[in-house]
């Protein structure tokens, strides 16, 4: 395959040209420029991205960024356009097992040797690092990482249940929850009625109650561990909160409710990390509310990940082929990451950032140290609800017994898990 | 035809050609591209249909797989159960409503232009706007309910947006708000083209309004009442922007309807070759309805030309 040596060359020469900037600049026979695709085209999304087109130009190279507003499926509609074509960006945006399924459509850069001279494996969560190689090679590079299980809890409606402790387990959680209906909040649980809302409301249950059942039955999809007892208990939980959270919200998304929230109305919301940046762009402060690792009945902190990532598919262009390897060198920098991270209110995808720093938030730290402590007990676990587990097809079928059941309260909580090992099945 | 016509009579001469130019660029060039581009993208969908395709087109044949998979699947069964009452609801209750505004505005009424247009007005807005209005009208904790509430009326309940038994009626209530309008306009371009000694004979025969509606007047609206029922109905199949904007096929999946099921499995799920075949399932039930109409109206002209 010489296509695939002289690329190993170039990325060898690439990591050599990193220790050597100088070296680098007086031999950059071409500019390094990067065609890229992304959903994210505003708010704190929009302007971390534009963040990192600026790092890229800095380093001499051309910064050809294309935004799809809007959700996640239409980004991917035109990057399957674009490789039906014949002509796939540089790099795109991707995630979860999307990675797996995309790169047998189109052949995708081999990262191995850039990823080895960064000395990047070490320091990426492994189920994470996983998902990035699907077929042993490194070809897709995660950005920044959120936990879907972080729970938000309203000053206010604390204070109304005359309550300051974090509920740590799914007990104290359905207690406190009490307590608040009692003091008079309405609505003990705030939410919104999307489909991803629902399925992390599930997740977050059942990994809460049994890591090690999450990962058998919706990471692996073991059809004993689909049919354990776990899964019931899940699905119970699940019921509860439905049972206390506003039924009116019909197919709201979450944030249409984030002063009902802060406002003591609502009390708690079990939420990805995302929501800080939320509640700090619609003008709330950090004194309004508390985030925590989701509720966890071994009392270990459970990280639900989603992480963000980008591919990167092959392209004959020199110009483009250096591009790729600044970006892939820029995104596993420890400092652009810190910057991006900044910015969106998520975490770095590298364990070894220090988050004591100036321009963190307790949030960011709490959930840093979340996924450290989760990942040395083995209790960091991909995302359903958020397409880390499993294919979209998988997940939506799922999910869509899920949200089914969410808003149907005459099914049962063992019907329910009985539905969701049929959905597995006829799913496969 | 005229085309057809004209080569019957030999080649026509260029001055012809010429002078049917504008016609034939304006009239036949469009109808034919659209028309290839519709059977060109049927064939392609109904031949993916038969593929394992997935994130992309891949050839390959796997018979009915699609089909069952997708037949078997609750989404489809909830949007089949869903379209059949939807869809019977929303065109009766609309052909009700637009006749009943059709005969009031008959009655020779001062205003009649304003309401007309106060009627039909509906149908220029974009169906994702009436969705997502009615969604706020409809939303008890926002919209009509939380009215009444406010008023005073406090065990007043419409919370039929978020009752996934009563949901799918709320489609329907916006459906008909959109297109009741239309059908008055045919109705009422209908009522007026009654022939008017039909009706006088009738006045001097004693009948009264009532009488004269029934027995006179509505037997000559029958084929544009089928003409309405066979629009509604293929919009009824096809609905998709207004219930993505209202419920999103919600509460859960409880107001599912197929075209939904054919964007969730091609764009969401990205399960081409399934996708595909929900469209065909589609496109054989809008042929059950097309087709019959299709040779109701053959036979109509058939009659026509013998009598």
């Amino acid at each position: 395959m010489p296509i695939t040596t002289t690329r190993r060359r170039l990325l060898a020469g690439s990591a050599a040209a990193l220790a050597l900037p100088a070296f680098a600049r007086a031999q950059g026979a071409v500019k390094p420029r990067l065609t890229a695709i992304s959903q994210w085209s505003a708010g704190s999304d929009g302007a971390a991205i534009t963040a990192l087109g600026k790092k890229f130009e800095e380093k001499g190279g051309v910064w050809q960024h294309s935004p799809v507003p809007g959700f996640t499926t239409e980004m991917m509609n035109k990057l399957r356009a674009q490789i039906i074509a014949g002509d796939p960006p540089a790099c795109s945006q991707l995630k979860g097992p999307e990675i797996a399924a995309w790169s047998k459509i189109a052949p995708t850069v081999d990262l191995d040797a850039v990823v080895a001279a960064a000395g990047y494996e070490k320091v990426v969560a492994p189920d994470l690092a996983k998902l990035h190689k699907p077929a042993g090679k490194w070809i897709a590079l995660p950005l920044q990482i959120y936990s879907t299980n972080m729970l938000f809890l309203s000053k206010r409606a604390m204070d109304k249940a005359k309550a300051d402790k974090v509920p740590v387990t799914w007990a104290e959680f359905n207690d406190l929850a009490e307590k608040m209906k009692a003091g008079g909040v309405a609505y003990p649980v705030a939410n919104g009625g999307t489909r991803p809302d629902d399925g992390q409301k599930f997740e977050a249950a059942l990994a809460g109650i049994s890591p090690a059942v999450y990962r058998t039955a919706i990471m692996t999809l073991d059809e004993k561990a689909l049919k354990a007892p776990e899964i019931t208990a899940a699905f119970v939980q699940v019921r509860k909160i439905a049972d206390w959270m506003d039924p009116n919200v019909g197919a709201q998304h979450f944030s249409t409710n984030l002063k009902r929230f802060v406002d003591g109305d609502m009390g708690m919301m079990i939420m990805g990390g995302w929501a800080q940046g939320v509640l700090r762009n619609a003008g709330f402060k950090f004194e309004d509310f508390m985030i925590a690792p989701g509720p966890s009945d071994n009392g270990k902190p459970v990280f639900l990940l989603n992480a963000d990532a980008f591919i990167f598919w092959q392209r004959k262009e020199p110009d483009l082929q250096a591009g790729q390897t600044l970006m892939a060198q820029l995104v596993m920098d420890p400092a652009i990451q810190t910057m991006y991270s900044q910015i969106t209110g998520s975490i770095p995808v590298r364990t070894d950032v220090d988050l004591s720093g100036e321009g963190w938030s307790d949030g960011q730290r709490r959930t840093a140290a979340a996924l450290k402590e989760a990942i040395a007990s083995n209790q960091a676990v991909l995302s359903l609800a958020h397409n880390m587990a499993q294919e979209n097809g998988m997940t939506a079928a799922m999910i869509d017994v899920i949200t089914e059941y969410v808003k149907n309260k005459t099914i049962k909580p063992e019907q329910a898990a009985t539905r969701l090992a049929e959905a597995v099945e006829s799913a496969r | 035809m005229t085309i057809a016509a004209s080569t019957g009579r030999g080649r026509p001469a260029t001055s012809e050609v010429v002078r049917r130019l504008p016609e034939i660029l304006t009239i036949w060039v469009p109808l034919l591209l659209s028309a290839a581009h519709l059977i060109a993208f049927s064939l392609w969908t109904i031949w993916i249909s038969f593929t394992p395709s997935t994130l992309v087109p891949v050839a390959g044949w796997v018979g009915l797989r699609n089909y069952s998979a997708v037949a078997a699947s609750r989404n489809w069964q909830i949007a089949l159960d869903n379209l059949l009452l939807f869809g019977s609801a929303f065109v009766l209750l609309s052909l009700a409503t637009g006749l009943i505004l059709a005969i009031l505005l008959d009655q020779r009424i001062r205003g009649e232009n304003l309401l007309r247009s106060i009627f039909l007005y509906p149908l220029a807005v974009s169906f994702v706007v009436t969705g997502t209005v009615w969604s706020w009208l409809l939303n008890p904790g926002l919209g009509i309910q939380k009215l009444v509430h406010d008023l005073g009326w406090t065990a007043f309940r419409f919370d039929w947006l978020i009752d996934r038994d009563m949901a799918i009626w709320t489609i329907v209530i916006a459906a008909i708000w959109q297109s009741s309008g239309f059908a008055m306009a045919l109705f009422l371009a209908g009522l007026r083209s009654v022939d008017a000694d039909l009706i006088k004979a009738a006045q001097i025969d004693g009948a009264g309004a009532i009488r004269m509606y029934r027995r006179v007047i509505l037997p000559t609206l029958w084929p544009i009442t089928i003409t309405v029922i066979v629009i509604q109905l293929q919009f009824a199949i096809s609905t998709f922007d207004l219930v993505r904007a209202l419920t999103n096929g919600g509460p859960g999946i409880a107001t599912q309807l197929p075209a939904l099921v054919v964007y969730d499995l091609m764009f969401q799920r990205s399960l081409l070759g399934r996708g595909a075949a929900a469209a065909v399932l589609m496109l054989l039930i809008l042929l059950a309805v097309l087709l019959p109409y299709a040779a109701w109206r053959y036979i109509q002209r058939r009659r026509a030309i013998h009598a």
